[in-house]
């Protein structure tokens, strides 16, 4: 059918009706989403499938768009870049041309300029696990893990700087203003315990990420969808009652806003609006009871803490990382839809220092990041597993993009590298033991099987049961999507 | 520049007079005219003949193997992917990427030829069946090779008339005012058309009477008042405003107080939120950095000042794209308003997308905020649904490739002068009496300094000007800004035609270029660093000679680095190049490193009155030459900065790298006709397309403003996509009202707040709120306007009207803002929200310094846009994390206590009279008995502060109704 067939007919007829109310706010996603599944938009594979939103429960949870082997999702993102060559990407020829000179780098001009020499890992790489997959020891924790795990070697970004970097990674867009993976699946998908925030984002103990909010903004949705910060040292701004007044004084203040309220609804019967800003105090109050309880690690056992290292007197920032590590899975059990875990923050320091952005001296700079991502993110995903909730929870381990194979012309550290990194999967629905995808002989560009930001968020939403060319909204004359206008689902590696 | 009705009659006759009209395929034209490539001219005729015979062989050659190998996808039939290839012009036009299918004379950038000859089987074309043969490859290859260039915009005929057939894209209409029902079949008796009504009324009513619709009745005075202070200036009355209103009985009671509001300064405080939405106004440069821009600002008095004054639209559009050129520079902050990237790299395809990408925000924002058209959608490939190619958008990036974000210096103003001139003579003159105590008559100028230093001179004739460094402090010497003023006017600047040489350059470093000398910016950044240890010299030539007075230099403005500063030079200028005086230098200054002693006045000598006399005098002195220094800044502003326009191409996919044919700046070819070439400076290219923008002839502006005036009243507007009028957009409800409205806004020389007045003086406004449950079932989301639909303030009216129910909000207007953040200033900034709030803290949210990414901690989360990218309708969604921050935040507890205590201070403690006075500040109206009984209740209790927090809280003060 040709663009202005499909326009001039029934399509747009009803994409007008339910715009018509899209700008009245939730109520009206609620009307348009009923239209599409009372077929009235027809049944067209490439048409929208728009989520179901009750005003009063913007948080229920929502049906996917087909079965969905994950419920739930957390997605570790190692921020600042972390280096595949120096973790999961073994390439014997960059050991075996370490010191010469990468074919064609002495005209490649990348983030911070000219090109050294190529380098090999200062970390060796074993086989690991009943696969043997080789594993450098920075990561040793992980390495135990391959077994469970399905890498993807392939992937490829499309800007070498960090912050359009995490745009691209968390939103799909490199500019700003985009929504987030986690609230698009928010949108679509509700959450499993509407007495939680759907979606929560734990930045590191050291600070916010170079993205910073966009990593879990809501962009041009709803604000309800956008990710709610806070980590084990953090608490939600503005969640606790007021310390001065007592608790019930709290309750009985609001019972009594409720009751105005109430008075005003009686003369806008059934106006949904109203009615949900009613159940947003009720909500509201049963989230300041459930988040103490999820967010109080006294009753892990001395074990777990163990595991993850959250008892770790000598490395704080492990135990610190440890510790969200913990709360991260404390709210994927309770049913928490979407998590996203943060290693590495830039407010503490940028270029390696708090983050995986080793220019100048990878060495040294990620003997302090390795020791505390691996052993907190490893137990993670051995507590999921042990716990069986690695069945239907899907981990996903990423970074912006990936580290040169050279070290910088006079430094010892690697340069930002688009062309080629490594990101994993873990649980619900991926194949394991599986490596997919390569990069070229020196682990610099991503050759077979490439795998673009796009596919990999395609991937994510396929296995959450969404169709990420159906999971839309519509801003500013385009019905936006997670993936742009590209994104193919990774079939590959789908268990 | 031209407004092109022909397109929107009849495509039949081209508007350029064609070369060659060679019309062998005329007959099948789809448009029926004929099949032109408008060639280029000042050919000699031996061109004309070899055009000729190419298209001879298009003709008899090429379009036969088209005609057999493509046209069942590619034919005048079929257009897959949105290619044809049965004429010319098609060819010429490309398909959906974008991409002609040849490019003259060059096969190596064709893309038709790129896609036959492939190796690649996923790439070939054709897809299925054999490649072409040898032959035919050779015989299109010679016929590509043989074009003749064409001019680079396309011909009249290949704009495709039906694409055209589309309301927003016609004339507007001159709809006359319905007056009666007759027109409907299905009138039911009860419905009649007041004929007296406000022309509005009737277009309303008569839709509402088609859907069996009634208008509800008309709202009592108090909700009236309520709904139209919140709706204009976004506070409540005061309890008093609203007995007044109540009590006024004259006839045009409602009238008189809509011109009261619309003449009220906040209703641009109210209003301008709204552009600044839509304009994606913002403080900080967004991304990773996110530093912030102290200066900003002026651009939303701006924007504040416009609506107050109702400067008419036309103009306001204008000045914001070219402002520059009609004595309002701050207006231009609009064209930068957006993102910006400021990681620098060598890396020079990232520096080419980030400034491919500042562009898009300029394109893309003028499309959808000024026309309605979502031209940043033909970035890289031809538009899905309009008819916008690719050509035409990088034809709109030509008109802003001039355009550069950063600071600006204002020219000072002419009261500003004056009062400067008037102040130097006062300080004279106190300086003259004061001179005979002068402790130390023998002063020496003070040493330099790495952030500004200052050379004062009698007024000077210069045609060159010379800067020797002679010494530094360590390493090459680093200036970041050469000043020269003439009046007050920094006649340095490379903008006004000076140039610039110096001895040598330090390589290798973007940051540091000669041409940052005389740029106008500040710091590290754009600074100049010579290519020799310790010495190095600029040398300044200006267009003609100019009379100076004064000079100012500096190492980093911006106070952040301490090296590399001129501790020794001399300063000469020449009006021959020949002769050279020397007109300053560090020989009169103090050395490097040493302190000022001040100037010492000793009046120890004299009487006690009289010492009290003469001390007085010193303090003025003082004074006057504070208030001097204070005015003789020159104040900046973030707007745009303007640069010779580079050539700008079409990129093959939007990639920065894959540069194809150049591209003239003009505006998108369906629409119009900017008439320029390439060698239109940037400011003409800017003047051209704003006047065509604002045109009584384009059939966009008009309608996209009314339509987001009404939305604004309303809540929605007859368009709900407010950015989108074209195809993929959604057609608006009452066509004929919209372009009754927009033909009222041109008949009133663009005022906005007539089409306000109109608006707000119908019926249809003032309508009652009530549901009722008959219109609910026909029509709940208020198509048809049977009601005025309540809905939840914004952001900035909650907070705002908290502030004033309150009695603490700070009405004073303009000026920098204040923060919600404590700013953490590393490299990339870190914003943290504020815990403690004062005063400072209490003006309009309006004037809350607008920072990306990072919300107000209590109101950001009611879906108050970042200004990340243009917003034209907010979301308005309801969750628990708004009700925790209204509910527990320290900000909402302290205004609740202030509310509470004000209540108290007012009433002499009375109970009763509290509880009736929060209801007014509050809901705007008396509480019945029996709320003030559940009050008195719950206060006895409770407390009044418990109180208030949960009146603050509720829904009947946050709707507007």
């Amino acid at each position: 059918m040709s663009v202005e067939q499909n326009l001039k007919g029934r399509f747009l007829l009803e994409r007008r009706d339910f715009l018509g109310h899209l700008a009245t706010g939730l109520g009206g996603i609620a009307l348009s989403s009923l239209f599409a599944n009372q077929g009235l938009l027809g049944n067209d594979q490439a048409s929208p499938i728009d989520p179901v939103i009750e005003p009063q429960r913007p948080f229920a949870a929502r049906p996917s768009h087909f079965p969905a082997r994950a419920k739930r999702v957390v997605v570790i993102f190692c921020s600042g870049a972390c280096s595949q060559l120096d973790t999961f990407d073994f390439k014997p020829d960059l050991i075996k041309r370490h010191g010469q000179p990468m074919p064609g780098a002495d005209s490649l001009v990348t983030f911070q300029g000219q090109q050294g020499n190529l380098t090999q890992s200062p970390w060796q790489f074993r086989p690991r696990g009943e696969c043997g997959k080789m594993v450098s020891d920075l990561v040793p924790r992980l390495g135990d893990l391959v077994d469970d795990l399905c890498f993807i070697h392939s992937l490829k970004g499309k800007t070498n700087t960090h912050g359009p970097g995490e745009n691209y990674m968390s939103t799909g867009f490199t500019l700003d203003g985009f929504p987030s993976m986690g609230s698009w699946v928010t949108y679509a998908l509700g959450t499993e315990n509407e007495n939680l925030p759907s979606f929560v984002a734990i930045p590191d103990p050291r600070g916010t990420p170079q993205s910073s909010v966009n990593n879990w903004g809501s962009g041009f949705l709803p604000a309800a969808f956008q990710g709610t910060d806070f980590n084990s040292d953090k608490p939600i701004r503005n969640f606790r009652r007021p310390e001065n007044l007592s608790a019930d004084r709290d309750a009985a203040t609001r019972e009594f806003l409720q009751q105005l309220n109430r008075r005003h609804l009686q003369r806008f019967p059934g106006d949904s609006e109203l009615a949900a800003r009613i159940s947003s105090y009720e909500l509201a109050a049963k989230m300041q009871l459930s988040i103490p309880d999820v967010t109080d690690l006294s009753t892990e056992n001395a074990a777990t803490l163990k595991l993850y290292g959250a008892d770790d007197t000598q490395n704080s920032l492990k135990a610190a990382y440890a510790r969200n590590c913990i709360l991260a899975r404390r709210l994927l059990e309770q049913g928490v839809r979407f998590v996203q875990l943060f290693n590495g923050a830039y407010q503490t320091g940028g270029e390696g220092v708090s983050n995986w952005d080793g220019h100048k001296s990878i060495k040294s700079q990620y003997d302090v990041h390795g020791p505390v991502m691996d052993g907190p993110t490893a137990a993670l995903v051995q507590d999921l597993k042990q716990r069986g909730l690695l069945e239907d929870t899907l981990v996903v381990w990423c970074t912006e993009f990936g580290r040169m194979p050279t070290f910088q012309a006079g430094a010892s550290g690697r340069d930002h590298n688009p062309e080629g990194f490594t990101c994993w999967l873990a649980g619900a629905g991926v194949k394991t033991p599986f490596s997919y995808g390569a990069t070229d002989e020196f682990g610099y560009k991503a050759v077979e099987d490439i795998v673009t930001v796009h596919d990999f968020h395609a991937t994510i939403l396929h296995l959450l049961g969404l169709d990420h060319k159906r999971l839309t909204y519509y801003h500013n004359g385009l019905r936006r999507r997670l993936t742009d206008v590209e994104g193919e689902v990774v079939k590959g590696i789908l268990a | 520049m031209s407004f092109p009705e022909r397109v929107l009659v009849t495509a039949a006759l081209p508007l350029l007079t064609l070369v060659f009209p060679i019309g062998l395929f005329a007959q099948e034209d789809r448009l029926g005219g004929t099949a032109d490539v408008t060639v280029a001219e000042d050919q000699p005729g031996t061109a004309q003949a070899i055009s000729a015979q190419w298209h001879e062989v298009f003709a008899s050659t090429v379009r036969p193997i088209f005609e057999a190998r493509c046209f069942d996808c590619h034919g005048p039939d079929s257009h897959e992917s949105g290619l044809q290839l049965h004429s010319l012009n098609a060819i010429r036009k490309g398909g959906d990427s974008g991409e002609p299918a040849i490019l003259p004379a060059d096969t190596n950038r064709s893309h038709m030829f790129h896609l036959i000859t492939t190796s690649d089987p996923n790439e070939r074309m054709p897809p299925d069946g054999e490649p072409l043969s040898e032959g035919e490859i050779a015989a299109i290859e010679s016929w590509i090779k043989t074009a003749p260039p064409w001019k680079s915009t396309l011909s009249e005929t290949s704009i495709d008339h039906e694409e055209l057939d589309h309301w927003s894209f016609k004339p507007l209409t001159s709809p006359s005012v319905p007056h009666s029902l007759d027109a409907i079949a299905n009138t039911s008796p009860d419905v009649s058309l007041n004929t007296t009504a406000n022309p509005i009324d009737c277009f309303i009513q008569l839709r509402l009477a088609e859907q069996g619709l009634t208008h509800n009745p008309i709202a009592s005075k108090r909700i009236l008042i309520r709904r139209l202070y919140l709706d204009l200036l976004g506070i409540p009355p005061t309890a008093s405003q609203v007995e007044s209103f109540e009590n006024d009985r004259s006839v045009d009671a409602y009238e008189r107080l809509v011109d009261s509001l619309l003449a009220n300064p906040a209703y641009g405080e109210r209003w301008g939120r709204y552009w600044l939405d839509l304009v994606r106004f913002a403080e900080t440069d967004g991304y990773e950095t996110n530093r912030e821009r102290p200066n900003a600002w002026p651009f939303r008095d701006y924007v504040i000042e416009s609506l107050n004054n109702d400067k008419p639209f036309d103009q306001f559009l204008r000045e914001q794209l070219a402002g520059d050129q009609m004595g309002v520079p701050v207006a231009t902050g609009y064209l930068v308003a957006g993102t910006r990237d400021i990681v620098k790299s060598p890396d020079i395809v990232l520096t080419k997308t980030q400034r491919q990408n500042e562009l898009d925000d300029m394109i893309n924002t003028t499309g959808t905020a000024m026309l309605g058209l979502t031209l940043g959608c033909a970035r890289c490939h031809n538009h899905k649904f309009d008819p916008v190619t690719q050509s035409d958008y990088y034809a709109l990036q030509a008109v802003f490739t001039g355009v550069q974000h950063g600071e600006r210096q204002l020219p000072l103003s002419n009261e500003r002068r004056q009062r400067i001139e008037q102040l130097k003579s006062s300080i004279e003159e106190v300086e003259g009496r004061l001179a005979g105590f002068k402790s130390d008559a023998d002063s020496v100028r003070p040493a330099v300094v790495f952030t500004k230093n200052t050379e004062t001179f009698q007024p000077t004739k210069a045609r060159f000007l010379k800067f020797t460094v002679l010494e530094t402090t360590g390493a090459e010497p680093c200036i970041d800004e050469l000043e020269v003023f003439a009046n007050d006017q920094n006649v340095a600047l490379a903008t006004l035609g000076t140039k610039v040489e110096s001895s040598g350059n330090l390589p290798g470093f973007p940051i540091h270029q000669l041409a940052h000398i005389n740029d106008g910016k500040y710091g590290n950044e754009f600074s100049w660093i010579s290519n020799s240890s310790g010495t190095g010299w600029v040398k300044l030539s200006f267009p003609q000679v100019v009379e100076i007075d004064g000079i100012a230099w500096g190492r980093d403005r911006n106070g952040r680095y301490s090296d590399r500063l001129a501790t020794k030079y001399k300063i000469e200028v020449s009006t021959d190049h020949e002769h050279w005086n020397v007109i300053a230098s560090s020989d009169d200054r103090l050395p490097f490193g040493q302190e000022t002693p001040s100037v010492k006045y000793d009046f120890d000598q004299l009487p006690p009155a009289e010492k009290a006399f003469w001390e007085k005098q010193l303090d003025q002195l003082q004074m006057l030459k504070r208030q001097l220094e204070e005015l003789q800044k020159t104040p900046s502003v973030y707007a745009g900065n303007f640069s010779t326009p580079e050539p700008t191409f079409r990129l093959f996919r939007g990639d920065p790298m894959a540069a194809r044919e150049q591209v003239d700046p003009n505006t998108v070819e369906f629409l119009g006709d900017l008439q320029l070439d390439e060698s239109a400076t940037d400011a003409q290219r800017r003047v051209s397309l704003a006047e065509w923008i604002t045109d009584v002839k384009n059939p966009l502006t008009a309608r996209v403003i009314v339509n987001r005036l009404w939305q604004h009243h309303f809540g929605n507007g007859f368009v709900p996509t407010p950015s989108d009028f074209g195809k993929a957009g959604v057609e608006p409800s009452h066509p004929q009202l919209l372009d009754y409205l927009a033909n009222t806004l041109l008949e009133n020389k663009w005022s906005l707040k007539s089409i306000h007045r109109e608006i707000l003086l119908s019926a249809t406004y003032q309508q009652s709120s009530e549901p009722n449950a008959n219109a609910m079932e026909v029509d709940s989301g208020n198509k048809w306007l049977w009601r005025f639909a309540p809905r939840r303030l914004e952001a900035e009216a909650i907070r705002d009207s908290i502030l004033a129910v309150t009695g603490v909000l700070d009405s004073s207007m303009g000026g920098p803002g204040f923060s919600a953040f404590e700013v953490e200033l590393e490299n990339v900034r870190h914003y943290h929200p504020k815990s403690n709030y004062g005063p400072d803290d209490w003006r309009r949210m309006i004037y809350m310094t607008k920072v990306r990414q990072e919300q107000d901690s209590v109101f950001g989360i009611f879906d108050c846009p970042d200004g990340s990218t243009t917003v034209p309708a907010r979301n308005r969604s309801t969750t628990p994390l708004q009700s925790l921050n209204l509910f527990n935040s320290p900000f909402m507890l302290q205004q609740a206590k202030i509310l509470a205590d004000s209540l108290v201070r007012e009433t002499n403690e009375n109970l009763e009279s509290q509880i009736v006075m929060a209801y007014w500040r509050c809901y705007s109206r008396s509480p019945q008995r029996e709320e003030i009984e559940l009050a008195e209740k719950f206060v006895a209790e409770y407390g009044l502060e418990a109180f208030c927090r949960a009146m603050l809280n509720s829904n009947e003060f946050l709707f507007i109704q």
